[in-house]
This record gives C-alpha cells, structure tokens and sequence, in this order.
C-alpha cells in the first residue's frame, strides 16, 4: 500500500512570544512538527509494519521544516517531499492545491493520512480540501482505521457519538490525537533518516496559484481573567457550595 | 523546563563543525527526556515510583550507544556529544543518569580491555539496553585505596572462585553484567560476573541522601565460581583498568554535574523573578543578581571544562588530569549552584523535594568516581611531576 503523510512544520507555541500588542510574533518564531501531526505519521508507519507499503511524507513549509521532514523520516517514513513554500504567506486552499499536486506527482497513493490540524492555527481545513481536489473519500476526526484489501474501515471519533464507516481506497483520513501513541525515533533511526530521500519541490515546479483568496489581517491574543472565587466551611460545606455554584455557572447540569 | 539550550548548540556547532547531526541527536534526547523522565524525577526521588521501566525505554533511545563503534551497535559518535547528553540526562534526573553512565563504564572497560568474544557477548547488549551492567570497585574498607581490595580471585581448575564483598555498588541487584575487580596472587584483576551467577546475592537498598531512583547496595561473592573466559584482560591488571575506566567516567560525572546544576539554575531564576519582597521581583536585588551571574559562569565553566576533557579524550591523547579537572569543579561547582538555589527559594528552598534533591543529588559525586581530594592529587601530581 503508498501511504502519504500531510504533515505541517508549524510554530512551536511553547516558544512563541507576543509583541506589546498582544500579537503572536510568528515570524521567525521556532517551528517543530505539528502535535497532531506525529500521530498522522505513527499511524502510517504501524499500517506499513502491518500490511507493508512506503510512506511518503509531504509538506509545504519553508527551509526550516526539513527538520520535522526529518524527523518524520526517522520515525519511520521512507522519503519526504517538500514543497518550499511559506504556509503563513498562503492560504489554507493554496496549501491544499500544492500537496495534491505534489501527491499527484508522486503517483498513485492509496491513503493519505493527515492530522485533525495544525497545532498552531488549527483550522483543520487542509485535508477536506485536499480530497476535494484530488477526488479522494474523506473521513475526518478518525480515533481508529483498518485496511483490508481495497477497502478501509474508520471510526470517527465526534463529539458525542462514534461513527463508523467503510469506504473503497483511495482515501484522505484525518486523525486524532486518541488514535495512538507516536514513537520517539531512537538516535540509530534519526542517523538513518539523514540517508533517506528528501526532494525539495519549488511551488513553481507544480504550476498552483498560491496568490491567496483569504488574507488573515490580524491576529491577536485573547485574554481571560478567571473569577477566582474562594469556598470555605468544612470539606462537606465547600463541596456543597462548589456544585452549587457549578450548576449556577452551567457547568454542571442543574 | 527546555533542556536542549542556545549553548549546547552553539558549543556542538563550535566544536563538531558540519556536524547538524549531532544537534538533532541530542535535541532528540532532550525531547524524549522532557516528556518522559523529567515528569518522573520527584517520584523517584522519593521512592514512590521505579526507574527500571524509564531507564529501559531512555537505554532503547540509544543514549549510551553514542560512544561505542558500529560494530559493535554503537553509533560511532564523540565522546563530546555523549557527555553533552548525560548533561542533559542529569538536568532530567541525576538517579537514572548516574545509573546508565555507571551501566555505560562498565561497557567501556569490556571494549577497551575485553577479548573479541567478549566485546561482542557483552558490548551490543549493554550499549543497546538489552543488560543492564554494574561496576563494582568499591570494597567496606577500601575505597580511595583500590589497591587494597579484600575481594579475592583464586584460580580452581580452568576458572575462578570469587569471595569478598564490594560496597555502594549503583545497579547492584539489576544488572544483568558485573564488571568486578578482586584480586588473584598477580595482583587485581577484573572479571566479568552475570547476574545470574549463583555465588552473587546482594545487600538491601541502601538509603541515601540522593540519586535515589538509582539502587545502590553491597555486591556478595560467596564462591562465586566463574569460567577463564571472564577473565577481563591480563591477570594482575586490573587497577591500571579501573584507573583507565574511571578517567573517561570522570568527565561524563563532571557533565552530569553540570545538569543538575542547571537544572537548579532554571528553577532559581524563575522563581526569583516571580517572587516579590519589599514590592518588586527578589530577581531586581543586587544580592540575588550576584547569586544568578555566579550560578550561570559557574556551569558555563564547568561544561566546558568536561567538553575540553571530553576533546582531549577523543584526540588520543592522556586525558587523565583534564578529566579530573572537569569533575572536581564541576562537582563542587554543582553543590555550590544548588546550595544557591536553596537559598533564593529561602524557607520554600529547604522545604521542597524538587529544590532541595538537586543539593542532595550533587551531593554524592565529589564522593564517588574519585573523591575531590584524591582528584587533586592526581592533577598536583602531573604539574609537579613536568621537566622544567
């Protein structure tokens, strides 16, 4: 079976660092893979130990996203595409439209694994357009998959319900992070992994339109300031007190 | 708390030029290192969880293979890097770093001193974290003094019979491989023990002030017969063995000094700019400022004391006065920086596990791997001992 992987080198919200007016300073901020994008790589690394097959990593990133191209590769991957564009310069469709064509390029997959989204902007809007565009079955949201033959088997993880479906391959399935527990690549396989392929594909080598359609204008950070009400009586007056004052809240039902 | 730090890739960049891998091994170890044993370092601590299960999955990620050649499933990398990591191991948590560098020694000696049939049997497992080895030197009444080993060897037929006891041994009792030292009529000599040998037992857990994630007890030989084969090396050789083993040991303590330390350090500066008196941060007073500057120069000293230790070692060259350099200052370094951080916690210092074990983790290693006193020794010795 081909396996891709969508992964994003996206910024490392623990290092990112606002500017005085409240806005996430996302250029030259630190970026590392996706945290949801690691589990998109584990799954398809386990479907390949279990039924074989390659897995083939994609991304849209700038130079720096080698390293999680990298590191993808040592947790399992075969090779690695990389197609050299900015993601915060282009648009959510514009991403979508330069990974079909690169997968398009690589020849025919059988599934495409994506995460749920990016773990800094998290609009999850990339692997639905991408099936669209390349015409594939989507499934969104997938806490499970199994492949048997032609045909794969998912169960989506909603949020109150799990739906369970099957449809014939080729699919794009995103994941979430319940699916499973990504490796750590050991220090053998992050050595082995500099000896993998990893092409660099320029936007222009696939002819996509990257001018985007949606222009983010601002983004600013979102302050909350907490209520901090104190409880106080015996531990059974302020346990009485705290469900009370959950359900006047609507935390709890009443 | 980021462990991998602008300075450590700065000095790999400096000292491995072209080598981007070393950056990516080591900020892998630190990844693996911040979610999986940092989160566990107070539980062992304090006895209310195990290393065994940690230390396994940290040996599967390959740390002690860094030093060790391919052949034998190692990953071929400077020595450098490898103290560089136990750095970071030791900011983690010192027990469990204490327990592999102790378990990677005694890889060391089998590789430098060992037959081809006994790097091989032994070498790939340990480095790979399928054993868990030990070193045991150390005797009840001889410490310093190696030369005095009680512990004695006495040939019997084609092998030996082991008998005698060695004391404050780190992994006693899960190890799977002995490196031992006993003495036969040529003098000391080391042998290799299994586990398994039934002439081993050990002692209880001992109780100590630190490094408590690691087991440390008594090893027991009684007629603990073992085959010529483990035999490591010529017979009456051991002591020059041990003092080898113990030089390229000493830097790697020096560096797992040298994370504790910062560990310390990070958790100071945080708390000394969250916590206010007389109205502002205790970061703004000038008192705590010199305690800050002081901490930081200490351990940016004290690495690269280990790395020079660590570069000589990797040119060929004796090393044996750098390595005790590295770790006679970066050990008592590493107890003056943690005695600090104590004392800008104040109260909260002295009465929280995760302030004060940095303290009691220091503690042990200006004591073990070559007390300060005898390090000095040796570095006197070789000044005083060069022509004019």
């Amino acid at each position: 079976m081909k396996i891709a992987v969508c992964i994003k080198h996206a910024v490392d919200e623990s290092e990112l660092k606002m500017d005085p007016g409240g806005s996430p300073m996302i250029t030259g901020a630190a970026g590392k893979m996706g945290t949801f994008d690691k589990n998109a790589v584990e799954e398809a690394v386990r479907l390949k130990s279990s039924g074989g097959g390659d897995v083939t990593i994609f991304t849209v990133g700038p130079a720096d996203a080698r390293k999680s191209m990298k590191e993808g590769l040592a947790m399992g991957g075969d090779r690695g595409v990389l197609v050299t564009a900015d993601p915060v310069r282009i648009d959510s469709l514009s991403v979508a439209g330069l990974l079909a064509k690169a997968v398009q390029r690589d020849g025919s997959f059988d599934l495409i694994i994506c995460s749920e989204g990016s773990s800094d902007v998290y609009t999850g809007q990339v692997p639905p357009m991408l099936a669209e565009l390349l015409g594939f079955a989507y499934f969104g949201y997938a806490k499970k998959l199994e492949v048997s033959g032609s045909r794969i088997r998912v169960e989506r993880s909603l949020e109150e319900s799990v739906e369970v479906v099957e449809a014939p391959l080729p699919a794009v399935v995103s994941v979430v992070s319940e699916i499973n527990e990504p490796r750590y690549p050991t220090l053998i396989q992050i050595m082995q992994a500099a000896k993998k392929p990893l092409e660099e594909v320029p936007p222009s080598a696939l002819g996509v339109e990257t001018a985007p359609k949606v222009v983010v204008r601002s983004m600013s950070g979102q302050g909350s300031n907490r209520k901090k009400v104190m409880l106080d009586g015996t531990p059974e007056e302020a346990a009485a007190k705290l469900v009370d004052a959950l359900r006047a809240e609507g935390v709890i039902p009443r | 708390m980021p462990l991998f730090l602008e300075e450590h890739r700065q000095l790999l960049s400096f000292n491995y030029p072209g080598r981007g891998d070393l950056v990516e091994a080591l900020e892998s170890v630190a990844g693996f290192l911040e979610d999986k044993v940092m989160p566990m370092a107070t539980k062992f601590d304090q006895h209310a969880a195990k290393i065994e299960e940690t230390r396994k999955e940290l040996l599967r990620q390959g740390v002690c293979q860094m030093p060790f050649p391919k052949e034998l499933e190692g990953l071929g990398l400077p020595f450098g890097a490898y103290a560089l990591a136990i750095e970071l191991t030791g900011a983690a948590d010192a027990g469990i770093a204490l327990s592999i560098a102790i378990h990677n020694t005694a890889a060391e000696g089998i590789l430098q001193f060992g037959s081809e049939g006994q790097k091989r049997k032994y070498v790939p497992d340990i480095v790979a974290g399928r054993k868990v080895a030990s070193f045991a030197l150390t005797e009840p009444t001889s410490g310093s003094d190696a030369k005095a080993m009680g512990t004695k060897a006495a040939r019997d037929g084609e092998g030996f019979v082991l008998n005698g006891s060695k004391a404050f041994i780190t992994n006693a009792g899960e190890a799977d491989v002995y490196f031992v030292f006993a003495a036969t009529p040529k003098g000391p000599s080391s042998f290799i023990v299994e586990g398994s040998n039934p002439g081993l037992s050990f002692g209880e857990d001992l109780p100590k002030l630190g490094m408590r994630g690691s087991r440390t007890s008594e090893v027991r030989f009684s007629d603990c017969r073992v085959p010529a084969e483990s035999l490591v090396g010529e017979e009456g050789m051991g002591f020059e063995y041990a003092k080898k083993m113990l030089n390229g040991s000493r830097i790697v303590m020096g560096s797992l000094c040298v994370g504790i330390a910062q560990a310390a350090f990070e958790k100071s500066i945080e708390y000394a700019r969250s916590r206010k008196a007389f109205g502002s941060a205790i970061s703004e007073f000038q008192l705590i400022r010199e305690k800050v500057a002081d901490m930081k120069t200490g351990i940016t000293a004290g690495r690269l004391l280990c790395l020079h230790a660590a570069r000589v070692r990797e040119s060929g060259a004796d090393f044996g006065s750098e390595a005790a350099q590295a770790k006679v200052f970066s050990t008592e370094m590493s107890l003056r920086v943690c005695d600090s951080a104590i004392q800008v916690f104040g109260g909260y210092g002295y009465t929280t596990d995760d302030v004060h074990r940095h303290w009691r983790d220091a503690r042990l290693l200006t004591i073990g791997e070559g007390t300060s006193e005898v390090l000095r020794m040796l570095i006197a010795r070789r000044e005083l001992a060069r022509s004019l």
